[in-house]
């Protein structure tokens, strides 16, 4: 039942869209499923660097959920963020696209990958200096030529969002970063797919902060990773990072430290990974 | 459409009945009055919307040489709004206002709309250029 007359620019067709339509809907579940599972591997081959790598099915590697990164300021989201743009460089799977309004001065976690120059070479930096500026590049990135990027990453959200955006402005920020990775997955290719991570500054614990924005936000990325400041010891920062995504895997968290050099270690919660010397004060392994 | 669409979710109910509907339409190229009686309930007077907006060839596709997608839907007010293909946001006040609510989804008669035109496979389709397209994606960056 397929008839299609053209008038003018617009066709107005009765589309046969059956398998696209059903193969969407029946796969769904299915594809995020395994999506939050490739996720949340990223994540733990990122975090788990010291345990046995597991095997990551190629199968998995379809449309991997949106991830929300949120921790208060310093608790290392750009070094996590950097680690997963190093951690996909060398999968070979394309070009990492990182966005943040201002150049890293330094390059956080100051490990043997870190200073790979071919990995390096894959990421690619933009810096747009506005809200307006950002959107622009999502509404464009379409355009864009050359090899089509597998992981999308931005930086600082929180500083896109305080330009006194309003609630449905801060929307379309959100589902214009959706909507470009969704775009840069179909590009690739199917069983392939183009990951996100979005961090976002949170007030420090105890500061309110706009809850309205934050829950915003929490819809359009179900999956989020929260970074929580643990008792710090002497000359190195603690922190727990709990990943939650979003009802569709498994809860994972892990404990992340910063060295005074820079040098991130991380070990899955509860094992503590903060100095045994300064064993002071960090929280047991209960987690609620 | 992208499989990022699955993101931002539907209720599992409602997936489920679009899924009914489709199968229905497959078959019978119309929806049944049974599912039509479940829509008005889920979704109140912005069903009979969504149906209207259907019925008048209100939505359009509109796609680039690039491969990514936006919807189009001429409101009834005679303004037309953007819905982005892979997730769920309209430039309609409504929408807005759905924002707004934290226990809605984030849905308002012209994104249920596009739901049912994709559903009922019948839609206006636009070829725009590349640039065409950003021009559009960009238009709905908000006015203060």
């Amino acid at each position: 039942m397929d008839n299609s007359q053209t008038n003018g620019e617009a066709k107005c067709i009765v589309t046969n869209e059956a398998s696209a339509w059903e193969g969407l809907r029946a796969g769904t579940g299915r594809q995020l499923r395994r999506g939050t599972l490739w996720m949340a591997e990223t994540l733990r081959r990122v975090l788990g660097r010291g345990r046995a790598a597991e095997p990551v099915e190629e199968s998995a590697a379809e449309a991997e959920p949106p991830l929300l990164l949120l921790g208060g300021p310093g608790s290392g989201k750009t070094a996590l963020l950097f680690a997963a743009a190093l951690e996909a460089a060398g999968d070979g799977r394309g070009p990492v696209l990182f966005l943040t309004r201002r150049p890293l001065q330094s390059l956080p976690n100051r490990t043997r990958a870190a200073l790979d120059p071919l990995r390096l070479q894959k990421i690619r930096f933009q810096y747009p200096p506005s809200t307006g500026e950002l959107l622009q590049l999502l509404c464009s990135a379409h355009e864009a030529r050359g090899p089509t990027p597998a992981l999308l990453l931005l930086d600082g959200l929180e500083e896109y969002l305080a330009e006194d955006l309003g609630h449905q402005e801060a929307a379309y920020l959100a589902a214009l970063l959706l909507d470009t990775a969704a775009h840069f997955s179909h590009r690739v290719g199917p069983g392939r797919g183009c990951g996100l991570i979005v961090a976002l500054q949170t007030p420090e614990e105890g500061d309110s902060g706009d809850a309205l924005q934050l829950s915003l936000l929490q819809r359009y990325f179900p999956a989020q990773c929260w970074l929580h400041l643990e008792a710090p010891g002497p000359g190195q920062r603690c922190f727990r990072a709990c990943l939650e995504p979003g009802g569709l895997g498994p809860r994972a968290e892990w404990s992340v430290a910063f060295q005074p050099d820079g040098e991130m270690t991380v070990t899955p919660w509860p094992t503590q990974a903060c100095d045994p010397s300064s064993n002071k004060g960090s929280s047991s392994g209960g987690h609620p | 459409m992208a499989d990022a669409l699955a993101v931002v979710t539907l209720p599992t109910v409602v997936e489920e009945l679009l899924n009914e509907m489709a199968a229905a339409v497959q078959e019978s190229a119309q929806i049944p009055d049974e599912h039509l009686l479940s829509l008005k309930f889920i979704f109140g007077s912005s069903a009979i919307q969504a149906l209207d907006l259907v019925d008048q060839q209100s939505i359009t596709l509109i796609s680039s040489p690039s491969g990514r997608q936006v919807y189009q839907v001429l409101g009834s007010s005679g303004k037309t709004y953007i819905c982005l293909a892979s997730c769920h946001y309209c430039s309609c006040p409504a929408f807005a206002f759905s924002v707004l609510r934290k226990s809605d989804s984030l849905l308002c008669k012209h994104v249920l709309a596009v739901y049912l035109s994709q559903v009922m496979r019948t839609c206006q389709q636009l070829s725009v250029s590349d640039k065409q397209l950003t021009e559009i994606l960009m238009q709905k960056k908000q006015k203060a």
